[in-house]
């Protein structure tokens, strides 16, 4: 093979980035630091660029949006119809194709399953995975199996390239008429038990001791959706005490869907809506992966995770993202001083100036 | 405190609390200066006061004002007129119904508070550049009052004097003995509570910073771990604990345990031991560690209610039965003092570590400070309030029996009915009478007057304090307030806007953990022995010297007390949820209730609220 579009997550480094986007980089570096992440690859923005060369959409892309322009929806809402209608059925070439099946094929071997299922995601390219939510480029297809269906979903992450908010907001940037590309990310499936996000400090008052963490059944779009109020719980990192525990009552949750590809939302049973998701064991395992994450990245990281059902702790935590944490409290006043101003301002004395003899 | 709001305040002026029904003149039993007098109105209604059920929760014995006045001497002393701790004076009191209210002076002149910043820099940092060698001298200091108020002879009333009175030069008449003994047992008093002020003014403000430093640094830390950080690990508060388990597995280990029956009294136990020769020798292992262990009192020592362990061994005994059985069901009942001590040093760096450099450098110094006072922080209590105290009491006691028999009083305790003055006047009598020869008054005179106040104490227990009297208000700055009672300007706003039909009580979250349970709901020493395994414990506040029985309980709420209240400070050490501060939880809860403690949020929640 001369030409290779597709890496294996493990050898991704962020420094991959600009190429594989910054989700499969991320991915990728926390694999590196033995962090446990689901098995993967990684399609290259050059596996795109060749699909819209040998498809030879490069001129109806191109074409479509030099009519969209910032602020007319209209003709951005046209541009957008008109790739996806050129876009949508586009074959992938054979060579792609077949590095996706043996890649596939590979991820079959490792976890053991016939046709594994795969979340087949966008992964904008460069470091700020921020800007690309702002743009829309985050679509994201849950529970795909087979090489055909893998072969879709990739393509449809490259069409969600053009969605209307997408051409919206790079026209909002000047940067309407530049060529657009991304990555993809292919990573095995979590049949999540439970699933949940958390950050390596207390969002809110800013704690650097704390792990703050949400919570909630089934897989994870049930709590990043915003469709049920999670358990909420505040764990020392030091001690691994929990500090608050607010259980919520959790009425639905996503499972995969047992027809085949994607997820269906269900109900809770009634005894399980009201118990708390996470125990003792589950919080202490979490909270040792965020502060391995937080001392990999060196800052704080807010953090996708999943519990793998019929799994034993540790081994069914699975770390599904993690992402620098960017709107934090400022950080309290400089205390500043030494330490017997500070007793002597407790009794109301000033602190001492360096003007005092 | 900052200025009250003088139209209209959320608290009850002092000078419309109404006497309890058959309660009226109970101001006899106080000084003059010590009640809401109709000359000083003006002032004092627009003052702020809360009761200090931290220290009183019971009506006032006459007596034991002297364990009013002497504190409040000797802290304004220090505050005031040593340190002049730059915004605050000292604490004024007064008796409402038999409760103490006190209500701090501050200073708001700001040429006052900048002459009195000299002052104190200077001292107090003398004070802590040489904390340590002054806490050595501090403890000799207290050592020998012990040793001087143990000892000091309270002489009888002989028919003749003897010989050595014309034999000796320093040979003195019983009459001035006397006289001169209970002088000088008023005086050691003084100078117990002079030297309990002298640290603890300095011991509280460097601990209280730290945590602060703490609470802002790391918003979210557990008061339990700032404790942890700071607690010593051989401190002496602890050892009468630790002596007790010791015992405990000493009667397991020769084979004596088998005399700790629940429910037993002190002396059924010592009665089986003394049958055996194991038993005779786990009791003279016993005898061995009374010294000074059982020095611990029953409560926590400003009352003359609260006796030693050597005159009431309810607790140590009831600890020791306890640890038995935890023993027997092959628990570990252990201080695991190494576990604590690398935890204390892991708590610290890690910490630290979280911070930037400049905040990490002085939470290591604040830590450093915090944990050279420590010592004295959790001891001193040990040796003022509970070693000299019991004794002290036990000397009043001395001078009970010696006007009981001559008939002045009924009972050695009907001493603690009169005020020291009282007693002062009725010893002159007897004096006079007894080298005169004459006819006493006193026993006619004094036994009516003690029967109307024990008959006034009593209706007066009855009756519920407000928590704070007064005017409200708007903004607590006093630093004994804060530091010592947890009177904080949003305990205050509770307090003022305390649902009085509600079934939450707000408080401090003291310690961490959520529990439910059956309330027991104690207010003197003699209920404790009702305390039953997993009960929650409500009372005033949590005595340290209740400390043996925490093992049991399950969750402590308190009426008052901060999270820095010498209390809440050994309840952490017990790990036990706690919500302090709650202005009036003993009132509101009834033993028996189910409750819920937030000891995370300070919240109590009467579960099932119906009477």
């Amino acid at each position: 093979m001369t030409t290779s579009y597709i890496r294996p997550l493990a050898e991704l480094r962020r420094a991959d980035a600009d190429e594989f986007g910054g989700k499969s980089a991320n991915l990728g570096d926390l694999l590196s630091a033995g962090i446990p992440v689901p098995p993967g690859f990684a399609v290259g923005a050059a596996g795109y660029r060749a699909f819209v060369e040998e498809t030879g959409l490069g001129g109806t892309v191109a074409a479509a949006l030099s009519r969209a322009s910032a602020g007319d929806v209209r003709a951005i809402g046209t541009a957008a119809k008109a790739i996806d209608e050129a876009m949508r059925f586009a074959p992938l070439s054979d060579s792609l194709r077949a590095e996706l099946g043996r890649c596939y094929e590979e991820l079959a071997l490792a976890t053991g399953e016939e046709r594994p299922p795969v979340a087949v995601r966008s992964s904008a390219l460069g470091e700020d995975s921020q800007e690309a939510s702002h743009a829309g480029q985050q679509e994201s297809f849950l529970w795909v199996r087979g090489l055909e269906q893998v072969c879709d979903a990739v393509r449809d992450c490259w069409v969600s390239l053009f969605s209307p908010q997408a051409i919206s907001y790079r026209a909002t940037l000047g940067a309407a008429g530049t060529e657009p590309a991304m990555g993809v990310t292919i990573q095995a499936m979590v049949d999540a038990e439970v699933s949940g996000v958390m950050f390596t400090c207390n969002p809110v008052s800013g704690d650097p001791s704390m792990v703050a963490l949400n919570a909630s059944w089934g897989l994870g779009i049930a709590v990043v959706g915003g469709e049920v109020t999670p358990d909420d719980y505040l764990v020392s990192k030091i001690t691994r005490e929990v500090v608050r525990e607010t259980v919520s009552a959790k009425h639905v949750e996503y499972v995969p869907d047992e027809a085949g590809r994607g997820t269906v939302r269900r109900d809770v049973p009634q005894e399980r809506r009201d118990a708390p998701c996470l125990g003792a064991e589950a919080l202490a395992v979490l909270i040792d992966v965020a502060r391995l994450v937080e001392r990999h990245f060196g800052g704080h990281q807010d953090i996708e995770w999943a519990i793998a059902r019929g799994q034993p702790l540790p081994e069914a935590l699975r770390v599904l993202q993690a992402r620098p944490v960017t709107t934090l409290p400022d950080p309290p006043p400089k205390l500043s001083g030494t330490a017997l101003s500070l007793v002597l301002s407790t009794f109301g004395a000033p602190p001492q100036t360096s003007e005092q003899p | 405190m900052a200025a009250p709001t003088k139209t209209s305040s959320a608290f009850p002026s002092p000078y419309e609390i109404a006497t309890p029904p058959g309660c009226e003149g109970w101001q006899e039993m106080y000084p003059y200066y010590a009640v809401f007098d109709e000359s000083r109105r003006e002032a004092d209604e627009s003052r702020f006061w809360f009761w200090n059920s931290m220290h009183f929760p019971v009506p006032m014995p006459a007596f034991d004002v002297a364990c009013i006045d002497a504190p409040y001497q000797a802290v304004g002393e220090w505050q005031n007129r040593f340190f002049a701790v730059p915004p605050a004076m000292g604490i004024d009191y007064r008796i409402v119904n038999g409760y103490v209210y006190i209500s701090g002076n501050p200073v708001t002149d700001p040429a006052k508070i900048a002459e009195r910043v000299e002052y104190f820099q200077h001292r107090a940092g003398y004070y802590f550049e040489h904390w340590e060698e002054l806490y050595a001298k501090w403890k000799q200091k207290m050592e020998a009052l012990i040793a001087e108020i143990t000892a000091l002879p309270v002489p009888d009333l002989p028919e003749y004097e003897p010989d050595e009175l014309m034999l000796e030069d320093e040979w003195n008449t019983a009459f001035y003995e006397i006289l001169e003994a209970y002088s000088r047992t008023l005086r050691c008093g003084d100078l117990m509570w002079q030297h309990h002020f002298e640290l603890l003014l300095l011991g509280y403000g460097a601990y209280v910073t730290f945590h602060d430093f703490c609470k802002t640094a790391l918003p979210d830390i557990p008061d339990q771990h700032i404790a942890q950080m700071v607690a010593g690990i051989d401190v002496l508060l602890f050892k009468p604990s630790e002596e007790l388990r010791r015992l405990a597995k000493l009667a397991i280990d020769s084979g004596v345990d088998g005399a700790f029956v629940e429910g037993r009294s002190p002396r059924e136990i010592d009665a089986e031991l003394e049958q055996s020769a194991a038993g005779r020798s786990w009791l003279a292992e016993l005898e061995r560690v009374k010294d000074p262990w059982f020095n611990m009192a029953t409560g926590d020592g400003l009352y003359h209610y609260y006796r030693n362990w050597y005159d009431d061994p309810t607790i140590p005994y009831a600890s020791i039965a306890g640890h038995v059985r935890a023993l027997q069901e092959g628990e570990d009942v252990e201080r695991p003092s190494d576990e604590i001590a690398r935890e204390r040093e892991r708590l610290a760096e890690e910490y630290g570590a979280l911070l930037d450099h400049a905040n990490r450098k002085t939470f290591h110094e604040l830590l450093g400070l915090s944990r050279m006072v420590f010592p004295y922080v959790e001891e001193h209590k040990f040796f003022c309030d509970y070693w000299f105290l019991t004794r002290w009491w036990n000397k009043i006691r001395e001078f009970g029996a010696l006007l009981a028999t001559h008939g002045f009083l009924e009972d050695s305790e009907d001493i603690f009915q009169l005020g020291r003055h009282e007693v002062a006047t009725a010893l002159d009598e007897l004096l006079l009478t007894w080298a005169t020869g004459g006819t006493p008054l006193g026993p006619t005179y004094w036994p009516p007057i003690v029967a109307r106040r024990k008959e006034l104490l009593e209706k007066l227990a009855g009756w519920t304090p407000p928590p704070a009297i007064g005017a409200t208000p708007d903004a607590i700055t006093d630093p004994m307030s804060i530091m010592l009672w947890g009177v904080t300007t949003e305990r205050v706003q509770e307090w003022a806007n305390a649902d009085e039909g509600g079934s939450q009580l707000r408080g401090a979250a003291a310690a961490p953990g959520l529990v439910e349970g059956v309330a027991r709901v104690v207010i003197e020493i003699e209920e404790i022995a009702a305390v039953r395994d997993g009960d929650v414990l409500v009372c005033p506040i949590t005595s340290p010297a209740w400390a043996p029985i925490f093992s049991s309980v399950k969750a402590v709420v308190t009426d008052i007390g901060g999270v820095m209240s010498h209390a809440a400070i050994v309840c952490r050490e017990y790990g036990l949820p706690a919500v302090v501060g709650t202005g009036r939880a003993t009132a509101k809860i009834r033993t028996g209730q189910m409750i819920r403690v937030d000891g995370s949020n300070g919240l109590v929640t009467i579960l099932d609220a119906k009477e």
